[in-house]
């Protein structure tokens, strides 16, 4: 069972949520001030219109400065229904004519002028907008500025600050709102493609290991992709074992049921020479079909390891070293000169160390069985990134068109009858496993090379190691 | 100094106590557990039906109801409240700019109720100054000494009449003293708004003499008497009331425009029993107050309803001739200083017969 993280739509309706949230907030705060600064000005206005219909009013008499507050000031003001209301305007000599005598001016500094000043303050504990400005005055007897100051408590600011406010909160929320139905509706369409390949590959028989053909979106292709590889891969590797098996199984039977007639042959064979000769031929057979057996499960377990081993650094000198002296048998019927020649001190590639050993013993192996008359050489090398592996003998070789047969299993060169076939099969699947590649030269003086090249891990890599022959 | 300084406060404290005109006590008809203190600038006769049916609902209140003149309660309330010393659970006034004014400065307690939001926008302000009657500014006259051609219907009429015949008006024309009377100052200022009318009206005042006087029930009992033709900007409320009472009276509603005020009601900020004060003022604003108000208080409707034997428009009393006083912030001119001043030196050198100024 996969483990189950948390659903993807769940978390990305979170974040949206979240981010959606803090957004209205941000938004929230800022219509709030902008609102307010909105209020203070379309009240300002009423404010100061208030004091300059006050201002208006300012007349001289002989010796004096007199004021009569117009009503309509005050119904202007009214239309901040609940506000209070107070003023005061003072003569050139700064004394009360009328209103509030303890309404401080908005004006701090300087000097009375006729543009309004405003500010605010707080007047008996009531929080006001305080508007001052000033009329110049001239009669007889009377000469300076008049200053009207008028003040009006916060409540209609800022209940239509707090009314914008809302308005626009509405707005916000009904566009996160509709955004956040936007993004859902959106993922959920996104998410559809990955529900398409599940069902498809549910849906389908566990035998069947076809390409998944679903059409997705480019993003949801590539995971199509990965997975119609991987199971072009897997049915590669099941088409291969089946081959194998079958090909195995045909090929065990075959010397099972010759060695049977010729056990049939030996238990009615009297004369003592022919018995003798049938004996020698079927300790040959079943010589054969020990090497058959081992090969085919030196091929199943390269095949095995190459699925569950994983790959390391693997240097190939001391590996080539050992795979050659352990495939040389100590007692060969004809004189071969075994040469190890290693070119460099060491070659670290990636892959599994048994495997490729067992390569390299195969093809080594191989040489001996089928050719090397008189010479075998394992050759190391390093040929730009590549490491170069090359099993030299003098014999015939495989003829240039038999190359891409023999890699096949069960296909062996025609010169040599004793071979089970799958030697270089083995060889081949490795190498290319380990993103190599397995050739065939006929040189022109009459060795015939077989040369392996895997990726070098480390290509600058150069550590002094102890070489050596081997005899 | 000291001796100075002694006096001067016996006179403060002596100032209020002056002011006031009487006070009577209703006991409560149950066991007494409370007591509510009305200060009023109302005729006991208009409110004691109030009182009586308030009662009938809660049995166990005592109410205390003192009576001022308009002016001296308002200064009553304003030192009370600068001095912020305990005042009484209501102040009941015509004067509602002196209510407004009151509100203004922070002297009111705040109170929202059901009744208190039924009652019409005009009639309210702030949640603190409530208006709970309808009394419209009439025309009065003594039936027996003008024909009933002659009765002025407009303020024009009654322009044309002390212009035609200023020897037979001369001291028979009655209205308020401004300077003392709230409502009168309260009307006259509302009629100056029309400036032309006005005008003429108070140099018509100025050529017949006009008798002022303090309150409407001295006005209107002289017009019973016959010592008064006509009185002018009478309160409607109290003049129905005297003719219900059978006097010689009748009573015109303007048919050019019609001021009405709505009696004010407030809660002073430092009343002493403000939850019982709020439960007289729901009672004041409720069906079963108002159906009192109208029946046997103030005789006219919040509605514009007009009582029989008034003589109303004959369109009755329609939206556009009807001016209410608006309980708001537009009444605080009204108060001003420097213009209440100006205002009165204009009256008064217009009814003394000086030329007055400023106006046309």
């Amino acid at each position: 069972m996969t483990p189950r993280g948390p659903s993807l739509y769940g978390r990305l309706a979170g974040v949206i949520t979240a981010v959606l949230a803090i957004g209205a907030l941000v938004l929230g705060w800022a219509a709030w001030i902008y609102a307010r600064v909105a209020a203070d000005e379309a009240y300002d206005r009423l404010l100061v219109g208030a004091a300059l219909q006050i201002a208006e009013s300012v007349a001289t008499e002989p010796g004096r400065v007199t004021v009569d507050p117009p009503i309509s000031a005050f119904e202007t003001l009214a239309l901040a229904k609940d506000d209070r209301i107070f003023y005061r305007v003072t003569d050139p000599g700064g004394d009360s004519l009328t209103g509030q005598d303890d309404l401080a001016s908005a004006r701090k500094q300087g000097r009375p002028g006729r543009d309004p000043v405003l500010a605010d303050g707080t007047y008996r504990g009531f929080p006001v907008r305080i508007v001052t400005l000033g009329r110049y005055v001239t009669g007889p007897g009377v000469d300076g500025w008049v200053e009207v100051t008028l003040a009006q408590t916060r409540l209609a600011r800022l209940e239509l600050a707090r009314d914008l406010t809302l308005k626009s909160l509405l707005l916000v929320l009904g566009m996160s709102v509709l955004a956040l139905v936007a993004l859902l509706l959106a993922v959920r369409v996104a998410l559809r493609p990955l529900r398409a390949v599940q069902a498809a590959i549910a849906a389908r028989d566990p035998k069947d290991l076809q390409p998944v053909e679903v059409e997705a979106p480019r993003e949801v292709a590539m995971l199509v992709d990965s997975i119609n590889h991987f199971l072009g891969r897997l049915a590669e590797r099941v088409g291969g074992m089946e081959r194998f098996i079958a090909d195995a199984a045909h090929q065990i039977r075959t010397p099972l049921t010759a060695l049977a007639a010729q056990v049939d042959l030996l238990s009615s064979e009297t004369r003592a020479e022919r018995r003798r000769q049938q004996m020698a031929r079927v300790r040959e057979r079943i010589e054969q079909l020990g090497r058959l057996t081992s090969q085919l499960l030196s091929h199943a377990m390269v095949i095995h390891r190459r699925e569950v081993v994983q790959l390391g650094p693997v240097d190939l000198v001391p590996v080539a070293q050992a795979a050659l002296k352990e495939a040389v048998p100590l007692s060969l019927d004809r004189d071969i000169r075994v040469v190890f020649e290693p070119a460099e001190p060491s070659l670290v590639i990636r892959g599994d160390r048994v495997s490729i050993g067992e390569v390299i013993a195969n093809a080594v192996h191989n040489a001996i069985r089928h050719g090397a008359p008189g010479l075998l050489a394992l050759r190391l090398s390093r040929d730009g990134e590549e490491a170069l592996v090359e099993i030299v003998d003098d014999g015939p070789g495989i003829p240039a068109a038999e190359w891409d047969e023999v890699v096949k299993p069960f296909v062996r060169g025609g010169s040599e009858a004793a071979g089970s076939g799958l030697g270089l099969t083995i060889v081949a699947d490795v190498v290319l496993a380990h993103g190599g590649r397995l050739d065939f030269r006929q040189e022109e003086a009459g060795p015939f090379v077989v040369s392996l090249r895997f990726p070098l891990l480390v290509p600058a890599e150069d550590t002094p190691r102890q070489t050596e022959d081997a005899a | 100094m000291r001796a100075v300084l002694t006096l001067l406060a016996a006179c403060l404290l002596a100032a209020p106590v002056r002011a006031q005109d009487s006070v009577t006590t209703f006991p409560a008809p149950g066991t007494e557990r409370q007591v509510l203190t009305l200060d009023t600038a109302t005729d006991l006769a208009a409110f004691e039906p109030l009182i009586r049916d308030f009662q009938r609902i809660a049995p166990d209140v005592t109410i205390r109801y003192r009576e001022f003149v308009t002016n001296a309660l308002f200064e009553q309330a304003r030192g009370e409240c600068l001095a912020e010393r305990p005042s009484a659970d209501l102040m009941i006034t015509s004067s509602v700019d002196h209510l407004v004014v009151l509100s203004n400065a922070g002297c009111a307690l705040p109170h929202r109720s059901p009744e208190t939001l039924a009652a019409p926008g005009w009639t309210r302000w702030r949640d603190e100054v409530f208006g709970f009657t309808f009394e419209p500014a009439v025309i009065v006259y003594n039936r027996a000494l003008l024909k009933p051609e002659e009765v002025p219907r407009t303020r024009l009429d009654l322009i044309e009449l002390m212009r035609e015949q200023p020897a037979r008006f001369a001291g028979r024309i009655g209205g308020y003293d401004i300077a003392r009377s709230g409502i009168g100052y309260l009307f006259a200022a509302f009629d100056a708004r029309n400036a032309l009318i006005y005008g003429r009206l108070i140099e018509g005042f100025g050529r017949t003499r006009l008798l002022t006087r303090c309150c409407s029930s001295d006005l209107i009992e002289e017009l019973g008497k016959g010592e008064l033709f006509i009185g002018y900007n009478i309160l409607g409320s109290y003049a129905y009331s005297a003719q219900k009472a059978g006097a010689p009276i009748g009573i015109v509603i303007p048919h050019d425009y019609v001021l009405a005020l709505s009696r004010g009601v407030m809660i002073p900020a430092r009343a002493r029993q403000p939850e019982l004060a709020k439960r007289f003022l729901d009672y004041l604003l409720s069906q079963r107050g108002q159906r009192v108000v109208q029946q046997e208080a103030f005789f006219f409707g919040l509605n514009g309803s007009v009582p029989e034997g008034v003589e109303a428009p004959p369109g009755g009393l329609t939206s556009g001739m009807l001016r209410p006083i608006v309980i708001g912030p537009g009444l605080l001119p009204t108060q001003d200083r420097a213009k209440r001043e100006r205002f009165l030196r204009e009256w008064q050198n217009a009814l003394q017969g000086a030329e007055p100024r400023g106006l046309q």
